[in-house]
């Protein structure tokens, strides 16, 4: 797999045992807080610094879903989109946030986009900014997270965040992942 | 019981913010001057009062108090300074103080990134965190002008 | 969590290898951003400093201990109750100078690199160097001055990660003008 492709043997050899040790949400905060400020200093606008951040979400996202996939599933793939959304609404959201994403919704105009709402995301309850709409939504991070977890997954999309009942992440999928989801369901 | 005002100073003297709900009277010079002032004196009074100490000392100076208002003091070990002033129904205060420290300061300054430590605080959630922590304590008056 | 409600005792978790691998892309993004591993730490320290201003500022609210009397109780607490607040793990303290000024903190289960090896060419990237500017920044903002390197890594081949911190002096409070 891509994600573990550059990995030399002796890493592979250690267990992904461990399991879930956890760290301080104090800890996490203030590294994230510090990235947030790294970023900005090398940006310009608001929408450049969500997509610095959402480009480091993806780095966390590229690692993370062999991992979780092969804990998880037993290393079976989700062919059904449905499903892999739901496993992300549950499973990843859960390991990642101790809790499960708030909703999924499917767009009423478009089979492509489905919506994942968190009334307050995690990483937004670390920086106590101000959250309404024009200012940096820290959840970009996430963004990348779930981007690249689903195109590592093969079910290629764009996913965006936006200031809407809480925090949403529109996800927008590839017109042909749509169309092979549909011959696996047999429509 | 009333809180009149409220300051904090950081570890160089550097006025991080003032409020006040109940100042009847001003100090006749400019809020700049009084920082100083307060700033200055505390840093004297407890440089004055551990010399003075006929014992070992532990916390140092905590508060003074006049006929008509008490002055209460903490101090973090990274040098941050509260100070409150509030008339002589108020007890101590120590904890309340560090409360404001531990759940509004660190909480609404130290963990946003955008607020530069060394600046006055101007985050519109810091001022309204505070202001609803002061308003919920019991000796905060029930009408305030 | 209430917001009101004493801390100290409230310590809520976030998944670990989320942290390890949001610190791992912060690595990445700075070795993308800046040409040689020299300057990648020197950031990953510049910004462990400004981190550790404010850690401490989290640490004193919630730790509840009072001034250090000697480099000995600095240790301590560092070890036994600051790494493990944070990290989750207790350093062993060692290697102690004979001035009592030097001492060394052995860390054989670094959080920080779970699933991570130096890629090749970068062997002068001290991976972990976020470590050494927190320490400063916090025990500078407690007046301390020390300087904090790495003696062993374990991505470079080390059994252990080996941090080594020195008393420089004590930093005095700024006078204000017009006091003595």
């Amino acid at each position: 797999m891509a994600a573990l492709g550059r990995q030399k043997s002796n890493i592979l050899d250690k267990g992904l045992g461990k399991g879930k040790p956890e760290v301080n949400i104090a800890t996490y905060a203030l590294l994230f807080s510090e990235i947030v400020q790294y970023c900005q200093n090398r940006v310009q606008t608001v929408p450049e610094l969500q997509n610095r951040l959402s480009e480091m979400g993806q780095h966390v996202g590229s690692h993370l879903l062999d991992v979780l996939l092969l804990r998880e599933k037993g290393y079976k793939r989700e062919l059904k989109l449905l499903n892999m959304l739901l496993f992300i609404k549950s499973n990843l959201w859960k390991t990642l946030f101790g809790r499960e994403a708030d909703k999924l919704e499917l767009a009423n105009d478009d089979e492509r986009t489905y919506y994942l709402i968190e009334k307050e995301p995690i990483v937004n309850k670390f920086i106590s900014i101000p959250k309404d709409k024009g200012s940096l939504n820290c959840a970009a991070f996430t963004a990348g997270i779930l981007e690249s977890v689903l195109n590592g997954a093969n079910f290629p999309a764009k996913v965006t965040v936006h200031w809407h009942k809480g925090t949403t992440f529109m996800i927008k999928f590839d017109e042909s992942v749509i169309a092979r989801d549909k011959l696996v369901e047999g429509r | 019981m009333t809180i009149y005002n409220f300051y904090i100073f950081d570890r160089n003297g550097v006025c991080l913010y003032y409020v006040e709900w109940n100042r009847r009277k001003q100090s006749g010079m400019s809020s700049e001057e009084e920082f100083k002032l307060m700033y200055g004196m505390i840093f004297s009074i407890k440089s004055f009062v551990n010399r003075i100490s006929p014992t070992d000392v532990k916390e140092g100076f905590m508060t003074y108090k006049t006929s008509k208002y008490r002055l209460h003091f903490f101090e973090t070990l990274s040098g941050l300074k509260f100070i409150m002033n509030t008339d002589l129904n108020v007890g101590n205060i120590r904890d309340i103080l560090q409360q404001i420290y531990s759940t509004i300061y660190v909480e609404y300054v130290i963990k946003n990134p955008i607020i530069e430590l060394d600046k006055p605080i101007t985050s519109e959630l810091f001022k309204t965190k505070l202001d609803d922590y002061m308003k919920g304590l019991p000796f905060f008056p029930a009408k305030v002008s | 969590m209430s917001r009101q409600a004493a801390r100290g005792t409230d310590i809520r978790k976030v998944n670990g290898e989320l942290f390890t691998l949001t610190y791992g892309a912060l690595v990445s993004q700075l070795m993308k951003d800046y040409e040689n591993d020299e300057e990648v730490n020197k950031q990953l320290e510049k910004m462990g400093y400004n981190i550790g201003v404010r850690l401490i500022e989290d640490f004193l609210a919630r730790a509840n201990i009072g001034r250090c009397n000697d480099f000995r109780e600095t240790a301590d607490i560092i070890s036994k109750v600051a790494f493990k607040m944070y990290l989750g793990i207790t350093p062993v303290i060692s290697n102690w100078s004979p001035s009592g000024d030097e001492f060394s903190l052995l860390i054989e289960n670094n959080p920080l690199i779970d699933f991570v090896e130096l890629p090749d060419g970068h062997n002068a990237l001290n991976y972990s160097n976020l470590l050494t500017g927190v320490l400063k920044g916090a025990l500078e903002m407690v007046q301390m001055d020390v300087d904090v390197r790495f003696v062993q890594d374990q991505l470079k081949g080390d059994n252990l990660t080996e941090l080594r911190l020195k008393f420089v002096k004590r930093l005095e409070d700024a006078i204000p003008a017009g006091e003595d």
